[in-house]
């Protein structure tokens, strides 16, 4: 290719065309912030791991079984409790290892496939908690169904009717909240990280299919 | 870090600074995003600078890590802005050498290879600083094979940039 190694040619004397940039500008730089993608992943998960912890802390059960006096259920919540501390640990010790793994002195490949690890353990984290949420709300209509004295009037509905109405709308409102409930966080995560990793995931692509 | 690192360090990035620029000016489109792309890889070699033992050229070890800078780690891309205005500042001869024709030439080619995707870029860079294909492999993480293929793929492709 003629042309490709005229520009070589011009490539390697190009020394001169370029403002040059003084040892006080370098020094400047040095005490500037990254901007780069692994910065904002790692503000991304720390603010993700902060909300979903508040959450589970914060959403707290026992009043609401108290007042329905389905005590007898609180211990199971409480055994729950622990396994989501237990896997917020392991979580956070996961993110942190593959986190300190990244390199920009890896190959090109290396590195890419090491952000984009870290960011599939978030990933993890939060398809955990979408699941719980999944679970809770089912748990919670179950509950609710079967302790909260105001839904009796639909139980009693649900037994005497000859048609399935009550019983398919009720059905329908569980089924419509769960569907949004987990809808808008999937929406939200799609967007933020489609937003973030579209170049970094186009040139994965790339390279892999360079290696195909 | 201590302050006798930092001033190794800014003293051998002024020194090599132009592969820096070469690699902005292949992946940016204006003075701004130039100057931006090259205070991020300044940023991210300073702080891989730790690990850097010396073994290899300050240059080799440069454009490795400016490289993953452009084409991974720094965010914005590129692609949607014309190039046109931007690479008519530059003069790619010296005024000793200077061939209307050849400028010309070099300046389309130039426009051509910035028309690639960051990936095939990475390569022509690699190719125009002269590095081997083992070396451009290793660099890229994929197989020495592929490289030379893929090259081979990516100078056709200019060809039919330049006359389609």
């Amino acid at each position: 290719m003629e042309e490709l190694d005229l520009l070589k040619k011009a490539w390697k004397k190009d020394n001169q065309s370029f403002h040059q940039i003084s040892e006080s500008e370098i020094y400047s730089m040095l005490h500037k912030k990254s901007s780069s993608i692994v910065k904002w992943i790692l503000i991304i998960s720390i603010l993700e791991v902060l909300f979903w912890t508040a959450i589970s802390v914060l959403y707290n059960t026992d009043d609401y079984m108290k007042k329905l006096h389905a005590e007898n259920l609180m211990i199971y919540f409480k055994a729950l409790n622990f396994v989501n501390y237990a896997v917020i640990l392991v979580f956070i010790f996961c993110f942190y290892k593959n986190y300190v793994k990244i390199s920009a002195t890896a190959s090109t490949k290396q590195l890419m496939q090491d952000i984009l690890k870290t960011r599939r353990t978030v990933q993890y984290y939060v398809w955990y908690n979408l699941t719980m949420i999944f679970l809770s709300l089912i748990a919670g209509f179950i509950i609710a169904f079967t302790f909260n004295p105001k839904m009796d009037v639909v139980k009693y509905k649900i037994a005497h009717e000859n048609n399935y109405h009550t019983l398919l709308i009720t059905l329908g409102i569980i089924v419509l909240t769960i569907i949004v409930c987990i809808g808008i966080f999937w929406l939200f995560y799609r967007l933020l990280y489609g937003i973030l990793l579209r170049k970094l995931n186009a040139n994965y692509k790339e390279l892999q299919r360079i290696d195909l | 870090m201590s302050e006798e690192l930092e001033k190794s360090f800014v003293k051998q990035l002024k020194e090599n600074q132009n592969i820096i620029h070469k690699i902005c000016r292949l992946y940016t489109n204006g003075e701004d995003a130039h100057n931006d792309l090259f205070q991020e890889i300044t940023i991210q070699l300073w702080k891989a600078f730790p690990k850097f033992r010396g073994d290899s050229k300050f240059s080799t070890w440069a454009y490795r890590v400016a490289l993953n800078t452009a084409i991974t780690l720094y965010r914005k891309s590129a692609r949607s802005v014309s190039t046109i205005t931007y690479e008519g500042q530059y003069h790619f001869i010296s005024p000793e050498e200077y061939n209307h024709e050849e400028e010309e030439q070099i300046k389309l080619m130039y426009q051509a290879v910035h028309q690639l995707n960051d990936i095939e870029k990475a390569l022509v860079f690699l190719y125009l600083e002269d590095k081997d294909y083992t070396e451009i492999s290793e660099t890229l993480g994929i197989s020495e094979v592929n490289a030379r293929v893929k090259m081979n793929r990516i100078k056709g492709k200019l060809k039919k940039i330049l006359n389609p």
